[in-house]
């Protein structure tokens, strides 16, 4: 009899830490937060303080040309980066598909850029960036270029390149581990009946990556809407608000601006953001994994 | 193993990776050795004097000496980094714990709510950081607090001093509890796909020995899963001690970390590229000794959900 | 068990206290105190650093300091001032906060330290503190709630705060026989030639980043062509000729400043400077013991100091910080004799050694000082031409610096038009003032 509620009650028992911490440190705040984003919330009053001012907030960020901005830049970066991220990454991984001395040695030095920290990445850049004793100039500069005013002119387009050197070895691992668990047989049958390589790309490499790329690609977008740490310590969102994503103007109308209510709603309008792309991403998946099943089904059939 | 030759744009291509990839940690590490004289006038190149000068700055405070270019100790680096320890491990230890066990519940018992609570947990994984900045400040400042006139309050307050309501912000325990539950949903997506691999017919076998649920998940499960948990290990430990937002919002004088000493050290007056490059090379220490040894693990990690899927 | 012993402890030395009442000094009360202080990052701060050592040996009273870059530490006080009972004893203040803090009710009013006569230095010499700072520093309720007037009162003392010179490489100037020059249109004149004379050197290195640095730039151009942010009803005539001329002066010279000069936080601008890459730096007289300073700087012994350059008027900066007594402080007392002692002539003349900013004007008169530091004679003439009204110490002002400074941001590397972007700027700000309740009475 104990042994048999004891059973019943372990998937509760395994669970409950984790409900519990989640519960109170991430799905609380996040009510919280909704909350508040009804209201006028200044930091120094407490949150019952406050008073309620309905959908306020949500209407003058609508309205906000620096909102507006600030999300025309977030989009910009984040497909921008993913974009490029998959182009890079999927490109290395066919280019270096192959049987090398030292493969691992190589991938342990790739991913060296992904473990460092983005406050450390952002400071790195920044050095290198500066206009005057920053090591791309200087090397412009040596070969005859003229220097280029990263920071001030291109800054968008330099947050950019930090961020592709930093996840683009991501990419390229993942799909390298896909590339290289790809049904030999397949591939044999190619060369058999004789496709050049970039044939050999389009037709089978490509289309048997395509799952793992995908989930790859929303993963790392989901992930480009939460850089902050490397803009905030290149560029602090300038010049101007060019670089400024939402997660900084968040953070910089809860800290600077002491609005809080005006930054929760933002942080609303990031989440559904993020929920329509996640929602996407199941979609994409569910998608996939029903033509693959028929796909399967077909070729039973005719075999 | 068969290596088949290659052209040699091919190699010319990966040494220009390697550059690329490993070059500017590389810059990091000879700029630190540098004076900022020297690093802003630019004498490039690997001709110049090296000097432990800004080490010392940095370390000021656990060197046995007092090094003379120093009027007084700044950078508090030495209890930054014992911070960042403490709250790193803290941190990985318990969100490897309570992450196993609720992925183990995820995968293998049929309970109420556990559609539910898997939807969550893959839900909660897209909010960002910067999201939660607002409400746990609020939180963590005005209402997780024990009040001193509560009598832990009062034990706590005699015990370690400081002054106000006890609150979870400016603790060890506070900037813990965030990492913790940001860390969980990914820790529990990875070892879900691992945990899945482990072959049912070992449980039932314990099982049929006699074995309690506790004991067929210590014992039997968790040694198979030894990659995924060194996997998870690692990215939990990287985002504890890189993380910068969440611990400069939530810590105090005595509590805080790395980071944000880097950060706070990039004052407008006065750049000291020189001590920011050592404290940066201080930080990026222990994720590069650990992509060193433990590359193979990060690599299954990183594959474990998006490949096997 | 704990706060028994602390309490007989307490009281044996309360006792002891008491015995030796007779023979006590100023500090006695209050000696073994700690203080906890907190600080910015600052190089006036690290002078005060040095001489902290001092203060405990004369008093017993030591102290624990709490160094953050100043937009960190703002963050930090506005959570421990709201708190019941807070961490700090005393706080350096940057000089817009005054408007906040005080609004708040959360400074110290320090009249009552002043009239305590165990507290209160009779040698004090109030007298000798710079005015244009007490009054934008610490003083609050006056003409237009942040001036100097009949209804206000002190809630602060002016530490670290600073003023505009004009620094310049003598060298230069002497090689292609330039003079210092005297009023605006000289030095902009000077500022676009000396890149065409020196190939690579910038004419002035000015802060221009977005946000806080540009609308700063803008602001040391805005009171010297007479312009101001509003006018007595508190009207933005930001957008006014002399505020059209300001912005039209700052891009001008940013466009004949050093490469990425659009770019350039007050870091970059003097680094700019130090490294010898630009003629002219016009910004806080705080930079001067960086500029001697072999091991940062490469111009040591090149550089002159001038005044401000006039336009229709002399009109340089007042900032800086001051420290004030957080009213949820545990250890007020001990704290105004801090502070206190580090304003007094004495404490003055040492933190103006170790090279910090003097707050008095026989600091800047003193032999000594000057023998160090020969530049201290021309911040003290520059100081008497400070100008408290050189920005708007209110609440809202933040809100209105950051709009400010991204639009002249914009202006400076997007090519927005001047007036357009300046009539933009008036126009949120009298939408924020009118938010704020400062066309009620109109």
């Amino acid at each position: 009899m104990k042994a048999q509620n004891l059973n019943r009650m372990t998937p509760y028992v395994f669970m409950a830490p984790a409900a519990i911490i989640m519960g109170l440190a991430l799905l609380y705040p996040l009510a919280y937060m909704i909350y508040g984003s009804f209201r006028a919330w200044d930091p120094s009053q407490n949150i019952s303080e406050t008073e309620f001012v309905g959908l306020k907030n949500y209407i003058t960020l609508f309205f906000d040309p620096a909102f507006r901005e600030s999300l025309s830049v977030t989009l910009t970066f984040a497909f921008a980066v993913v974009t490029a991220e998959l182009a890079i990454g999927v490109g290395l991984a066919l280019l270096l598909d192959r049987n090398i001395r030292g493969m691992s040695v190589l991938r342990t030095l790739f991913i060296l850029p992904m473990m460092i920290a983005p406050v450390v990445v952002g400071l790195m850049w920044r050095y290198m960036y500066h206009p005057t004793v920053g090591t791309i100039n200087k090397t412009l500069k040596s070969m005859g270029f003229e220097s280029v005013d990263w920071l001030g002119q291109h800054a968008l387009l330099s947050v950019i390149i930090a961020d592709i050197w930093q996840w683009t070895p991501f990419i390229f691992i993942l799909s390298l581990a896909a590339l290289q668990s790809l049904p030999r047989s397949a591939l044999e049958a190619a060369k058999i009946d004789g496709a050049t390589g970039w044939q050999q790309i389009r037709y089978i490499k490509l289309p048997l990556m395509m799952p793992v790329l995908i989930v790859t690609g929303l993963l790392r977008l989901i992930d480009a809407f939460k850089v902050l740490e490397v803009i905030l310590v290149m560029t602090e969102g300038g010049p101007g608000l060019s670089t400024e994503i939402i997660a900084l103007r968040i953070s910089r109308t809860a800290t600077e601006f002491r609005e809080l209510g005006v930054a929760a709603a933002m942080s609303n309008y990031l989440l559904l953001l993020l929920l329509i792309l996640t929602l996407g991403m199941f979609a994409i998946t569910r998608l996939q994994e029903a033509r693959s099943a028929r796909q399967a089904r077909q070729i039973q059939e005719e075999g | 193993m068969d290596h088949d030759r290659q052209n040699p744009a091919f190699y010319a291509l990966l040494v220009a990776l390697i550059f690329m990839a490993v070059g500017p940690i590389v810059l990091m590490f000879t700029n630190s050795f540098k004076l900022d004289v020297d690093i802003i006038g630019g004498t490039s190149g690997l001709l110049f004097l090296p000097t432990i000068q800004n080490y010392e700055t940095a370390l000021c405070d656990v060197l046995w000496y007092e090094p003379e270019h120093l009027d007084f100790c700044a950078l508090k680096f030495g209890g930054a980094f014992v911070n960042s320890l403490i709250i790193a491990l803290v941190s990985t230890a318990l969100t490897l714990i309570i992450g196993c066990m609720a992925a183990y519940a995820l995968v293998r018992f049929r309970f109420m709510g556990r559609d539910t609570a898997s939807l969550t947990t893959l839900m909660v994984r897209m909010v960002p950081p910067a999201v939660l900045l607002v409400p746990v400040f609020g939180l963590w400042n005005n209402e997780f607090c024990i009040s001193k006139k509560f009598w832990l309050g009062e034990l706590i307050r005699d015990t370690f001093g400081g002054r106000g309501d006890i609150c979870l912000a400016g603790t060890h325990s506070g900037i813990i509890l965030i990492y913790v539950a940001m860390n969980l949903p990914f820790v529990i997506w990875i070892l879900q796909s691992f945990i899945v691999q482990v072959p049912r017919s070992l449980e039932e076998a314990a099982r049929v020995d006699g074995a309690g649920p506790f004991q067929v998940f210590f014992q039997i499960v968790l040694p198979l899963i030894k990659p995924g948990l060194a996997a998870a290990a690692i990215f939990t430990f990287r985002i504890a001690w890189n993380e910068y937002l969440l611990a400069s919002a939530l810590s105090d004088r005595d509590t805080k970390t790395v980071p944000i000493l880097i950060v706070n050290n990039m004052s407008e007056f006065n750049v000291e590229w020189g001590v920011i490059m050592a404290t940066g090379m201080l930080l990026a220490i222990p994720p590069i000794i650990f992509t060193l040894f433990a590359s193979r693990q990060i690599i299954t990690g990183m594959t474990a959900g998006a490949v096997k899927g | 068990m704990l706060k028994k012993l602390k309490r007989m402890a307490l009281g044996a030395s309360t006792a002891l206290t008491v015995a030796s009442a007779a023979i006590a000094g100023p500090y006695d009360a209050y000696d073994g105190t700690t203080l906890v202080v907190n600080f910015p990052a600052h190089p006036h701060y690290n002078a005060v650093m040095k001489i902290l050592p001092e203060f405990t040996k004369e008093t017993g009273i030591e102290v624990e300091v709490d160094q953050l870059p100043y937009l960190k530490m703002r963050e930090r006080q506005t959570l421990e001032l709201g708190q019941d009972e807070g961490d700090y004893d005393l706080i350096a203040y940057v000089v817009f906060s005054k408007a906040d803090y005080v609004y708040a009710d959360q400074l110290e009013n320090l009249a009552r330290y002043f009239m305590n006569p165990k507290l209160a230095d009779p040698s004090y010499d109030a007298d000798d503190l710079i005015d244009g700072y007490v009054y934008n520093i610490g003083f609050a309720g006056g003409n237009k709630g942040y001036l100097q007037g009949k209804t206000g009162s002190l809630f602060g003392m002016p530490y670290g705060s600073e003023t505009s010179v004009l620094g310049y490489r003598k060298d230069i100037f002497e090689k292609h026989g330039l003079s210092v020059p005297e009023t605006y249109a000289e030095m902009l004149d000077i500022a676009c030639k000396i890149p065409q004379l020196e190939p690579g050197m910038g004419g002035l290195s000015s802060r221009a980043a977005s946000g806080h640095h540009a609308a700063h730039a803008f602001l040391l151009h805005l009171a010297p062509l007479g312009g101001r942010i509003f006018d007595d009803a508190w009207n933005p005539i930001v957008n006014n000729e002399a505020g059209v001329q300001a912005a039209n002066a700052l891009k001008q010279i940013v466009d004949c400043g050093p490469e990425g000069a659009a770019s350039f936080g007050f870091g970059e601008a003097l680094g700019s400077f130090l490294n010898g890459d630009t003629a002219m730096f016009l910004d806080t007289t705080v930079v001067a013991g960086q500029i001697d300073d072999a091991s940062k700087s490469k111009v040591v012994g090149k550089v002159g100091w001038a005044m401000h350059p006039e336009g229709v008027r002399r009109g340089s900066q007042t900032g800086g910080f001051g420290i004030g007594i957080p009213k949820n402080a545990e250890n007020k007392e001990a704290a105004f004799l801090l502070m206190q002692w580090l304003t007094s002539k004495t404490g003055d003349k040492l933190v103006a050694m170790a090279g910090g900013n003097p707050s008095r004007f026989s600091t800047h008169a003193d032999a000594d000082v000057n023998a160090k530091f020969p530049h201290m004679a021309t911040f003290g003439e520059a100081l008497k031409h400070a100008d408290p009204d050189w920005r708007p110490i209110i609440p809202v002002w933040g809100k209105i610096n950051a709009d400010l400074g991204t639009t002249l941001s914009k202006v400076l590397t997007e090519g927005l038009d001047v007036q357009d972007a300046l009539d933009g700027v008036a126009e949120r700000t009298r939408g924020v003032m009118e938010e704020a309740g400062y066309y009620t009475w109109q």
